[in-house]
C-alpha cells in the first residue's frame, strides 16, 4: 500500500515487529470519573460518528500518563489504547469476559445487554455507570439484534431475566 | 549501488489465492505462521514415512518372482520387530501431537484484551460489517455492506471474483475481536492469510482473535455453501497502519474505489 512506504520500504523484520506496548494503557472512559481525569489533550478534530460528548479526548499520549486507576471492578483488565499520535477514534472495546472463554459468544452479549437494563432500571436512565454496560453491548451484539430486543422490550415479550 | 535489501521489493507477499497454488498463502498473522510451522513439522514426518513405506513396498514387489526367488518366507512372529514397530509409530505420533496440540490450544487463549471489535453478518450473498465501538446511543456508527465487484466493473489488476466495494479496514498490529454471525444461512468468514476460518451461524456469536503483523490487503471467499452465490461472497481485508486507521474508519463513508 501506497501509504506505508515512508523514506524506504520496510524490511520483512520491521514489517513484522510488534512495538512494545509499554506505555501506560488507558481506563475505559467511561468509568465514573470519566472526563476530569481522561481529558489532558482535547482534541477538536472532526469526526462524523466517532466522537461521544464523554470521550471526547482521544486515548492520550504516551509522553502524559495520566491516573490509569483501576476503577472497572470487574474482568475489566487493562486495555489498549495506546496510541502514538492521539486520533479522534479510542481504540477501547468491551474486554475478554472470563466467564466466557470459548468462542461461543453468544450469551456475553445478552449478558452484557441485561446487565445494562438492570443497571438502568436499577440506577436511572443516565447513569454514568451504565455507560460502560451500554459500550459493551452495542460493541459486541449486531445491531438487528439489539433492536430486536428493544422492540421485545417495548412489547414486554423479551424473554430474558431484566 | 546496488543494495541487498532492494531484491526485496520484488517479492510481494501472497494473501490471495494464486492460479495453480499448492502451498499455504503468506501468513499475516502469529496463529497462521503456527499453522504453516506445524505444517512443516508433520510433512517431515510424513516424508520420512512415506519414502520407508515406498520403499519396503517397491522391494517386496520387486522381488516377488516365482524364479528368482521361488521360496518365499513364512515368518509369523518375530518380538523385536513387533515391539519396533510399535514404538516407533508412537514415537513419531508424538511428536506430531505436541506442537500440535500447542498450536491448538494457544490459538484459543486471549491473552490480551482486543483493542477494538468488529462484527462480521453474513448475508445471501455478502458480508455486513459493523464497528460499533465508538457510538453512544443505539445506532451504530459505522456499518457497511461489502459486496463482490463483479466481474466486468474490474479495473486492470484487480482479482476475479475476490474484489469486493468495502473492504474491511483494521490496523495493523493490533489485538482484534471480530464477531461472526450470519442473518440468513450458515455462512463462514475465511481469511486464509491471517489463518482465519469461522463459521457464522445464525442466533450464535462466534469470536475470534487476531493480530495481524503486517499492513496489506488479504483475501478470502465465504466458506460453507449458502445458496446460489456462495462462491461469489469474497471478504477483503485491509490492514493498515495503526496511526491511519483512525482517518480511515472516519473516512469509510465514502465508497472507496478499487485500488487506495
Amino acid at each position: 500500500m501506497a501509504e506505508s512506504v515512508s523514506s524506504q520500504t520496510p524490511s520483512l523484520s520491521e514489517q513484522y515487529h510488534l512495538e512494545k506496548e509499554v506505555k501506560p494503557v488507558e481506563v475505559a472512559p467511561e468509568v465514573t470519573t470519566t472526563q476530569a481525569e481522561e481529558v489532558e489533550t482535547k482534541e477538536d478534530s472532526p469526526s462524523e460518528e466517532a466522537v461521544e460528548d464523554k470521550s471526547e479526548s482521544p486515548e492520550v499520549p504516551s509522553e502524559e500518563a495520566p491516573a490509569a486507576a483501576e476503577e472497572n471492578n470487574e474482568e475489566n483488565t487493562t486495555e489498549e489504547v495506546a496510541e502514538e499520535t492521539p486520533d479522534e477514534i479510542k481504540l477501547e472495546t468491551a474486554p475478554a469476559d472470563f466467564r466466557f472463554p470459548t468462542t461461543n459468544q453468544t450469551r456475553h452479549c445478552f449478558t452484557r445487554y441485561i446487565e445494562y437494563h438492570r443497571c438502568v432500571s436499577a440506577k436511572g436512565d443516565d447513569a454514568p455507570e451504565c455507560d460502560k454496560f451500554s459500550k459493551f453491548y452495542r460493541s459486541l451484539c449486531p445491531g438487528e439484534w439489539v433492536d430486536r430486543w428493544n422492540e421485545q422490550r417495548e412489547n414486554g415479550t423479551f424473554p430474558g431475566p431484566l | 549501488m546496488i543494495v541487498l535489501k532492494w531484491l526485496f521489493l520484488t517479492i510481494s507477499p501472497c494473501d490471495a489465492a494464486e492460479p495453480w497454488q499448492l502451498g499455504s498463502q503468506d501468513a499475516a498473522t502469529p496463529i497462521m505462521q503456527g499453522i504453516i510451522d506445524l505444517h512443516h513439522d508433520i510433512f517431515f514426518f510424513l516424508i520420512l514415512i512415506l519414502v520407508f513405506v515406498l520403499w519396503i513396498l517397491v522391494r517386496a514387489l520387486w522381488h516377488f518372482h516365482y524364479k528368482e526367488n521361488a521360496i518365499p518366507q513364512r515368518i509369523v512372529h518375530g518380538t523385536t520387530i513387533e515391539i519396533l514397530r510399535t514404538i516407533f509409530p508412537s514415537l513419531i505420533s508424538m511428536f506430531i501431537a505436541i506442537p500440535s496440540f500447542a498450536l491448538l490450544y494457544s490459538m484459543d487463549e486471549v491473552v490480551v484484551d482486543p483493542a477494538i471489535t468488529i462484527k462480521a453478518i453474513g448475508h445471501q450473498w455478502y458480508w455486513t460489517y459493523e464497528y460499533s465501538d465508538y457510538n453512544s446511543s443505539d445506532e451504530q456508527s459505522l456499518t457497511f455492506d461489502s459486496y463482490m465487484i463483479p466481474e466486468e466493473d474490474l479495473e486492470l489488476g484487480q482479482s476475479r471474483l475476490l474484489e469486493v466495494d468495502n473492504r474491511v479496514v483494521i490496523p495493523a498490529k493490533t489485538h482484534l475481536r471480530i464477531i461472526v454471525t450470519s442473518a440468513d444461512v450458515p455462512h463462514s468468514w475465511a481469511v486464509p492469510s491471517s489463518g482465519v476460518k469461522c463459521d457464522a451461524v445464525p442466533g450464535r456469536l462466534n469470536q475470534i482473535s487476531i493480530l495481524v503483523q503486517r499492513e496489506g490487503v488479504y483475501y478470502g471467499q465465504c466458506s460453507e455453501i449458502c445458496g446460489t452465490n456462495h462462491a461469489f461472497t469474497p471478504i477483503v481485508v485491509e490492514a493498515v497502519p495503526r496511526k491511519d486507521y483512525g482517518s480511515r474508519v472516519s473516512n469509510q463513508l465514502i465508497p472507496q474505489t478499487g485500488e487506495a
